[in-house]
């Protein structure tokens, strides 16, 4: 195309793009244990510990991960899910977490990297999954929305952002839990409401 | 942002220049996935800087802070050619499709609420294309 134009020109490419590869099928369903009773870090470290093997086997065969954005080394998986699950569990949406990683982002948008680094990891280690039928995006939406302590955990600061009430609280709310995910329905989005009590306030 | 994206001000068309031959081009990548070198300064909400990123980038010093959460990145882990594309430059550049591959592209945050902020960015990319003798720019939208 570009060997022939003499003017702006859009083309469609003449080669059909690739079918979805991802599936809405699981190879094998992947679920954990939930008791009541026990805490978002605990079950998120349980589920971290859990799959561990399997996101190894998935970065040893691709050479690589994306993990880390928020500023943890590759191999620093457990500090951010302890992070993360002690913002779930305390509401503490203000404070940088305590330890060793020197942390890439401000409170609270440092939650969305916290939840955007553990969702590599979750996909890592499904993308370990035995056979061709890789979950598409919805379906591991879904699944990390209804059968993960990291979902029950988003869903826990989401409600923590939303008692925060202030501008940059309820606007990493919306970063946080995707269209259509929210606990309660809606967007995760401010509320034109709760835009105009922040304008006011 | 489509109601901000109603308020865009329309882009008008650039005089239109003839192409080299492709065999004949170094191309460079522009991307707004938010690709960023490990090592570099991660985007923010609304950034309207970029980042470079070396012709001889490694996946695996990649990483993207990229702020929304609906779009997929399973693909990218996957395969980071989807966002970014240096391989397959790499080997169309093997095979003499195109004269080469840039040593420098270049990452901006994507869903821009402003495009008029970005101006000045842009057109400092542009300078830098320029200088570094780019001929072709691919754009990957994300």
């Amino acid at each position: 195309m570009l060997q022939n134009a003499v003017e702006p020109t859009i083309e469609d490419y003449p080669i059909e793009a690739p079918v979805e590869s991802g599936s809405r099928e699981w190879s094998c369903p992947v679920s954990f244990a939930v008791t009541e009773d026990e805490s978002i870090s605990g079950r998120l470290l349980a589920e971290i510990n859990l799959m561990a093997p399997w996101s190894a086997e998935t970065r040893a065969a691709r050479g690589r991960t994306l993990f880390g954005v928020t500023g943890a080394g590759p191999n620093q998986v457990e500090q951010v899910a302890k992070a993360l699950g002690e913002i779930a569990d305390d509401g503490n949406v203000n404070d940088l977490p305590a330890g060793d990683i020197s942390w890439q982002f401000e409170m609270p948008l440092l939650i969305r990297h916290l939840v955007d680094d553990l969702r590599t990891f979750y996909h890592e280690a499904v993308a370990a999954q035995p056979g061709d039928n890789t979950p598409n995006h919805k379906a591991l939406n879904d699944w990390i929305f209804s059968s993960t302590a990291l979902g029950d955990g988003i869903q826990a600061i989401a409600r923590h952002l939303t008692l925060a009430g202030d501008g940059a609280s309820l606007m990493t709310r919306g970063l946080l839990v995707p269209e259509g995910y929210l606990a309660g329905g809606g967007s995760a989005f401010p509320t034109p409401a709760e835009i105009e009590k922040n304008t006011k306030a | 942002m489509r109601m901000r994206a109603r308020d865009m001000q329309p882009v008008a068309p650039a005089p239109w220049i003839t192409p080299k031959p492709l065999r004949d081009c170094t191309v460079a990548i522009v991307s707004t996935a938010g690709l960023h070198r490990r090592t570099d300064r991660p985007f923010n909400v609304g950034a309207i800087d970029y980042r470079l990123i070396p012709g001889d980038a490694d996946f695996g010093d990649l990483v993207v802070s990229h702020i929304s959460t609906n779009f997929d990145r399973s693909a990218y882990q996957e395969d980071p050619n989807i966002w970014f594309p240096l391989d397959r430059l790499r080997e169309m550049a093997a095979d003499g499709e195109i004269g080469g591959v840039s040593g420098w592209h270049y990452s901006f945050m994507g869903a821009q609420p402003n495009h008029e902020a970005l101006s000045k960015a842009g057109e400092e990319v542009g300078r830098l294309l320029a200088s570094g003798e780019v001929d072709v720019a691919l754009m990957v939208p994300v």
